[in-house]
């Protein structure tokens, strides 16, 4: 086991969202505005009790946007002790270190996306987001504009690991087509998801191309949203009157691999295997207790690679256990037998969030006021997002 | 400019307008431009460096230079873009994107385009071969399969 003092002594007090949509006509600080009101309303606290801020972005800098320099000053907050920008899974990772390190007490994490030019075809064609994107400080690509010797795009490396994927193990696009139905399906139950419609396998195999073998449906879905959260201290949230949802265990990753995707050596050296076992070396609590699990699904081969990493099955194996796993009636996995897997949907119907969606998922249900898509008696949930190459983060949260 | 003299650094930039050149990778280029396919290696260990870095990972040794490779490798992974994300773009559809793990050392691929072969022929660990597409700055590496430029040869 590895050192793990933070254990179950930081505890999630608030969650926001806003509405998800194609063409909010909004701009990210406004989504991220109206997200962290939610929040800190959500948690029942003053505002001014907040004195730490991540903010949405990947420079630390980064001015306009909802970015900690723009949000602070707009939400009025008058005083924080810790700041900093991120995305992806490891910014809940960031800001609730700052709370168990004591630079700040109480701290909010805004995660915004637009349906941005480099997302879309359409979104490329409209001159606000064209415009936007020029001074965006938050990107994705990595081509450079050099297609013969780089990717076009960041996620293009991700279809060709599904291809090597299938070949060194033998295997089909069965794991990759229920993960995508699975989704959808939750999806459906999700009165916020932008993909309300289920999917069946047909549909998903007769989905448009896009980086051959990744099809469409294998593709998160871009949206312009915002999502925020409050973490503070397990006995500041005692005081309050939600129900804490404790942080149990966390873990980042990082590889030798963090820049030039192609390098990567195998598919179990990718960084979601060190961050998930990381997570596993600091919890209690095991796979077997798992009542939701949460894989990013940016694309469905960062789900499926999440669910090996996390250890429901052996690498390569995907396809078999998710066939053992389906439950026909109500087309979603389950996996062990129950944990369920990804229950508003994830990126693949309730639209692209950066996985910020899962950890607000991850408290509703384990607060257990869903309603009908309340998992019964949801105690633990297990969150792995990220990237095959950067910044992957495993999250363990528990309740009482 | 004789054939002889290395291209000045300005020269590199002006070739590669939309390329992140720094002083870690201009060297790469600066071959590239001259038709060379180079990449960095530890005069110590012989450890290939790739990406373009100044020390070696596995020595730790500054002792790095841009090297030659042989240009055999094989397909570890591609994809076909059959949709751009650009609107505009006049790019002919679809596009090949292949990392090519090269023979020099396990888990060194460059990332490049596969010519003289059909879509519906490129596999996973197939041998190919470097040679030179004219585009871009003037040529561009890019790699055929291994047996093409057999039969060139022996033609
Ligand atoms: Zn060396």
């Amino acid at each position: 086991m590895a050192r793990n003092p933070l254990k179950d002594r930081l505890a999630v007090i608030g969650v926001g969202s806003t509405p998800y949509g194609r063409d909010l006509r909004r701009s990210e600080l406004s989504l991220g505005l109206e997200a962290a009101v939610h929040a800190i309303e959500d948690a029942g606290i003053d505002r001014q009790e907040i004195d730490g801020i991540c903010g949405s972005g990947m420079t630390p800098l980064a001015m306009g946007g909802a970015g900690f320099l723009s949000l602070q000053g707009a939400l009025g907050i008058e005083r924080t002790t810790w700041v900093k920008n991120g995305w992806l899974g490891s910014a809940f990772v960031y800001a609730a270190e700052a709370v168990f390190s004591g630079l700040c007490d109480t701290v909010l994490v805004v995660q915004t996306y637009l349906r941005d030019i480099n997302m879309s075809r359409s979104a490329a064609s409209d001159p606000f987001r064209l415009r936007a994107a020029q001074f965006s400080d938050v990107g994705g690509d990595v081509g450079m504009g050099d297609f013969a010797r780089r990717w076009l795009h960041s996620g293009e490396p991700y279809a060709g690991w599904i291809r090597r994927y299938m070949k060194d193990y033998a295997t089909d696009k069965k794991a990759f087509a229920l993960m995508a139905v699975n989704n959808r399906s939750h999806g459906a139950r999700n009165p916020d998801a932008v993909m309300k419609t289920p999917i069946t396998l047909d549909d998903y195999d007769n989905s448009r191309m896009i980086w051959d073998p990744m099809q469409m449906l294998d593709m998160d879905v871009p949206v312009d949203c915002g999502e925020a959260v409050i973490i503070t201290t397990a006995e500041r949230a005692r005081d309050l009157d939600v129900k804490p949802v404790y942080i149990h265990a966390m873990s980042l990753g990082g590889s030798r691999v963090g820049e030039f995707y192609e390098n990567t050596l195998g598919w179990t050296e990718n960084a979601f295997w060190i961050a998930l076992g990381g997570l596993w070396d600091r919890s209690d609590l095991k796979i077997g207790d798992l009542d939701i699990f949460f894989p990013y699904d940016g694309y469905s081969v960062d789900a499926v690679a999440v669910t090996e990493a996390a250890g429901f099955c052996k690498p390569g194996e995907a396809g078999d256990c998710f066939t053992d796993s389906w439950d026909r009636k109500n087309q979603i996995l389950r996996l062990n037998g129950r944990t369920l897997v990804t229950t508003h949907g994830g990126g693949l119907a309730m639209g692209r969030a950066g996985g910020a969606n899962f950890y607000a998922e991850a408290v509703r249900q384990l607060r257990g006021n869903e309603g009908h898509r309340q998992v019964p008696g949801a105690k633990t949930a297990l969150i792995g997002i990220g990237s095959f190459f950067h910044d992957p983060a495993a999250v363990m949260l528990r309740v009482d | 400019m004789s054939a002889h003299e290395p291209l000045s650094d300005h020269d590199v930039f002006a070739l590669f307008p939309n390329v992140m050149i720094d002083r870690d990778n201009i060297a790469h280029y600066r071959a590239l431009a001259a038709g060379h396919l180079a990449i960095n290696r530890c005069g110590d260990c012989g450890y290939w460096v790739y990406p373009h870095r100044p020390m070696c990972p596995e020595c730790l040794s500054w002792n790095v230079t841009p090297t030659e490779v042989s240009g055999q490798g094989r397909v570890f992974m591609f994809t076909l873009i059959h949709q751009l994300r650009d609107p505009h773009s006049n790019i002919m559809e679809p596009v090949v994107v292949a990392a090519i793990e090269l023979v020099e050392q396990a888990g060194l691929r460059y990332l490049s385009r596969i010519v003289n072969c059909p879509l519906e022929e490129i596999t996973l660990d197939m041998p190919v071969s470097l040679t030179w597409i004219p585009e871009g700055a003037p040529r561009s590496p890019a790699f055929e399969p291994a047996s093409a430029q057999g039969l060139e040869a022996r033609g």
